[in-house]
């Protein structure tokens, strides 16, 4: 058995409407109502694309933060270019694209077709999340609702962790099951069926459709100078719903976290992500560039905050029991790294464990892949003892603080505050 | 710069790499290779024969 997520998967969300993306989406997700608000789709030529994708600096928003304009120029001038879609999310504790998809379809596909249109490419292929149906309706529907003269194509996900990494998805387009596989060129070089394929997630496929609309001024009126525009973040305090935010970059982090996270530490990026203390996340804007200088990138946007009281040392030891068991388990360092990684952690969530061991085990799933998935798993290791090295050790003295609720020898610190009741929110 | 690259999900860790090029190529606690670096110029000959060796195809000179 596969141990199940510790975020409910394709959990319920609250949607805040935001500045941008997420702006005016009271009237509806139809497309008369999306062309009300932004006219009719532009026609841009290919200079055009890239030199707006280029200005406003669009990254990709599935988690690498690859910059756009890089895979569309990788693809241009390339034979039977093709465009993807990719709707799903994979990681259970985001719900950004989900919100995105029900609240502005029509701005996700006019993202993807301006491209397409830009690169002479007939395809346009959408890639939907298996985990949420309705989810995958609302952009099917959308693509029906027009008419944009395109062959458009509908595959389905499987709701594995793994299954939106790139490969995953290309196997998918192609008919076999969405496992990932080697990649010897990036995908805007030889991707689905070895044509150029320019693969983005539906919230970067948005971005590039107001910036199509809007122009480089519009798209930069929030942001900052260096990253214009705004992001999607999940905030999820472990046990109560999610709230999906649209921030300007340069937003502090601190202002847009609910209450309940003040104070607690967060995992940052999600399951595959980085542990930061309050003092750290309290301290943080919203940046690609500064969060990843900082050895903490963004990734897809997932803030994860422990139950109120909840032990972060065993919150991550679930997680990665249950991200070994995601593992394709084709690759022999994943399939064999993972689960040994998750026995460390959960010896060193008992106080018994040893942290060398944890190192010496991330430094061998990294990079030993055919996807990304043993490097943000080792990820996610490393930083509990980057960011919560003295809850490690207390541990390691005494056993669990949180769970004994008892002092770890005079005169005690808490690391974090004892629940009233252990696991509650589990 | 010439670099070996697995395709993992091809290798099936019989470490027949490793006994042709031992001075690059190590074996992790699985038995799966793990390589050292770039391949020296003076040892690309030997890389050849790693990938020569691999039952199933898995490894490849890459870069140039
Ligand atoms: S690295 Fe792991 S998750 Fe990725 S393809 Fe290989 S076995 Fe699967
Ligand atoms: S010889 Fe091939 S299959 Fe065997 S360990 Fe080396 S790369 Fe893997």
């Amino acid at each position: 058995m596969r141990p199940a997520s510790p975020v409910p998967v394709a959990g319920p969300y609250d949607v805040v409407p935001g500045p941008a993306l997420l702006a005016g989406t009271a009237e509806g997700p139809g497309l008369a109502a999306h062309r009300d608000r932004h006219g009719p789709l532009p026609d841009l030529d290919l200079d055009t694309l890239l030199d707006l994708t280029t200005r406003a600096r669009v990254r990709g928003r599935g988690g690498a933060g690859f910059p756009f304009a890089t895979k569309l120029r990788a693809a241009a001038g390339r034979r039977r270019p093709v465009v993807v879609v990719n709707a799903g999310e994979g990681e259970p504790a985001s719900a950004k694209d989900a919100a995105l998809v029900g609240a502005a379809p029509h701005l996700v596909l006019d993202g993807a077709v301006t491209t397409a249109r830009a690169l002479g490419a007939r395809e346009v292929h959408l890639v939907l999340p298996g985990e949420r149906p309705d989810v995958a309706a609302a952009l099917r529907f959308a693509a029906r609702e027009r008419d944009d003269r395109l062959r458009v194509h509908a595959h389905v996900a499987d709701a594995r962790f793994v299954a939106g990494q790139e490969t995953a998805v290309l196997e998918l387009l192609a008919g076999r099951p969405g496992f990932p596989v080697t990649a010897w060129q990036p995908a805007s070089v030889a991707g689905h069926r070895r044509r150029p394929t320019v693969l983005s997630n539906a919230e970067t496929w948005a971005h590039v459709g107001l910036l199509a609309h809007r122009g480089v001024a519009g798209y930069a009126r929030h942001g900052t100078d260096r990253e214009p525009g705004t992001t999607l973040l999940t905030l999820a305090v472990r046990g109560r719903r999610a709230t999906v935010r649209e921030v300007p970059y340069g937003a502090r982090l601190r202002d847009v976290l609910p209450p309940e996270a003040w104070g607690q530490p967060a995992l940052l990026g999600g399951f595959h992500g980085s542990w930061v203390t309050w003092e750290t996340l309290a301290s943080l804007r919203v940046s690609v560039d500064r969060l990843r200088a900082l050895g903490t990138p963004l990734g897809a946007g997932v803030v994860l905050v422990p139950a109120p009281g909840e032990c972060p040392l065993r919150l991550t030891s679930r997680i990665v029991d249950y991200l070994a068991g995601q593992s394709a388990g084709r690759c022999g360092p994943c399939l064999n790294g993972l689960p040994a990684l998750a026995s460390a952690l959960r010896a060193v969530a008992a106080g018994s464990g040893r942290t060398d061991r944890l190192t010496a085990l991330a430094g061998l799933v990294e990079r030993r892949g055919a996807c990304a998935h043993p490097d943000g798993t080792a990820r996610l290791a490393r930083s509990l003892l980057a960011a919560l090295l003295g809850e490690v050790d207390a541990h390691l003295r005494g056993g669990c603080p949180a769970l004994a609720g008892t002092a770890l020898g005079a005169p005690t610190r808490r690391l974090h505050a004892v629940p009233a009741a252990p696991e509650g929110a589990a | 710069m010439t670099r070996l690259r697995v395709d993992w999900p091809a290798c099936r860790g019989r470490g027949l790499c490793q006994e042709v090029f031992p001075e690059l190529i190590d074996l992790d606690e699985w038995g799966y290779p793990v390589l050292d670096g770039p391949v020296p110029d003076d040892q690309v000959a030997r890389a050849r024969d790693a990938v020569r060796v691999c039952p199933t195809l898995a490894l490849r000179l890459v870069g140039g």
